[in-house]
């Protein structure tokens, strides 16, 4: 069964038996789903206890090339609670510059899904991005095809 | 453990958000609220999924067994260290047993085809996956194990996938006299340094020039006006060659 796979969809296999087995802390991947298509996964998570978004759930869809790990996968809220937070638009895109320019094959989306549990943690008020209604008027609706500027490269 | 691993980890990661820089926010949010176990927890997943190298093994084994206590201590204790050292031994990009394995300066395992993939894939900005440390072809070193029947570098090697894989260009290597005379010999005519009649004579070598079009076709006529055109433009030119 593992010969006939292509090497990204081995990869795709074995991370989503480690994040079925143990997932960080609040998420979880539609393990039925993903096993139908490898290469769209929908992954539930929660609002970390003692931050803003406490009590809150969200879906995150991933989609991913052939070319993956080598190519990001597509990352994007979905579904009908979109945080509300600088840096996520209210059409589900996310400013995460792991998911585009950053992005290493050493990743993985357990370390994604951390980053935007993370992301989300760190949130002290909830805000939409300052230029959302013209964003998501007039972006792609591929998060990847746009050109995202990451402010404070100092990190 | 803990946190001072999970700074370090941020900054392999160099993770860069938004608005405000992910540091501060982070160290703000957890001197806030002192609760957050969460980020106490970041770092053992993270290390799990990357598969480790040499370098943080250490920490690796550590993570490893603290796991291994929580999900379960009864397990064989054999098994569990097989499967760490098998652990220790994936590719940090295909999570697989490294196939041709080669390391970086930084210590990080990778199958040569992984890397040398990965090399293509961003060949003006080459950076170790794991850490971001500046890689290139030459920075890694290959791995021979004892059972390797033949020691031979595997960054020699054409890398086996994909199927359509170009092989690497080796820059300056493939220098040859005529396939380079000739890029400068072409310059030189088109630049139109020497006579006209020349230029038209030489140009052509080597392919037969095309017979004259029949009278009274629109190809002659064509001909006949651009070998006007091109005589009138080369008068000019060696006019302009002679006045000035």
């Amino acid at each position: 069964m593992t010969s006939a796979m292509s090497p990204s969809e081995r990869r795709l296999q074995k991370e989503l038996m480690s994040l079925i087995k143990d997932p960080p802390p609040g998420v979880s991947v539609d393990a039925e789903q993903a096993e139908q298509n490898l290469l769209q996964w929908t992954i539930h998570m929660e609002g970390a206890t003692g931050t803003l978004y406490e009590g809150e759930s969200f879906q995150l869809q991933f989609k991913f090339s052939n070319k993956y790990p080598f190519d990001s996968p597509e990352v994007t809220f979905v579904g009908s609670n979109i945080p509300v937070h600088p840096h996520v638009y209210s059409n589900g895109h996310i400013c995460l510059s792991i998911l585009t320019d950053d992005w290493s094959p050493a990743l993985s989306v357990q370390a994604v899904c951390l980053s935007i549990v993370s992301m989300l943690s760190s949130c002290r008020e909830k805000q939409q991005p300052p230029d959302n209604a013209f964003y998501v008027k007039t972006c792609n609706k591929n998060p990847k095809k746009t050109k995202w500027w990451y402010h404070d490269d100092s990190v | 453990m803990g946190w001072k691993s999970f700074q370090k980890i941020k900054n392999k990661l160099q993770w860069k958000v938004g608005h405000v820089s992910f540091v501060q926010r982070v160290t703000a949010a957890s001197k806030k609220n002192p609760s957050l176990e969460f980020w106490k927890l970041a770092p053992k997943t993270i290390y799990r999924t990357q598969n480790m190298s040499a370098s943080t093994s250490e920490e690796v084994r550590e993570t490893a067994s603290s796991s291994s206590r929580g999900d379960g201590g009864d397990k064989p204790n054999t098994k569990e260290e097989e499967k760490k050292e098998d652990n220790l031994l994936e590719c940090n990009i295909c999570l697989d047993t490294a196939k041709d394995a080669v390391v970086s300066l930084c210590g990080h395992l990778f199958c040569w085809p992984c890397l040398h993939q990965w090399l293509e894939t961003r060949p003006n900005r080459q950076v170790c996956p794991v850490c971001k440390a500046a890689i290139s072809r030459d920075k890694v070193v290959p791995l021979y194990g004892r059972g390797s029947t033949k020691q031979e570098d595997p960054r020699d090697k054409v890398p086996p996938r994909p199927a359509g894989q170009r092989t690497e260009p080796e820059p300056g290597n493939n220098f040859s006299g005529f396939g380079f005379g000739d890029g400068g010999f072409h310059m030189s005519f088109g630049i139109g340094a020497f006579p006209f009649g020349f230029f038209t004579s030489t140009f052509n070598f080597g392919e037969p020039r095309p017979n004259v079009s029949p009278h009274g076709t629109p190809q002659y006529m064509e001909e006949q006006f651009l070998s006007k055109v091109f005589l009138w433009l080369a008068m000019l030119f060696i006019a302009w060659l002679l006045l000035a």
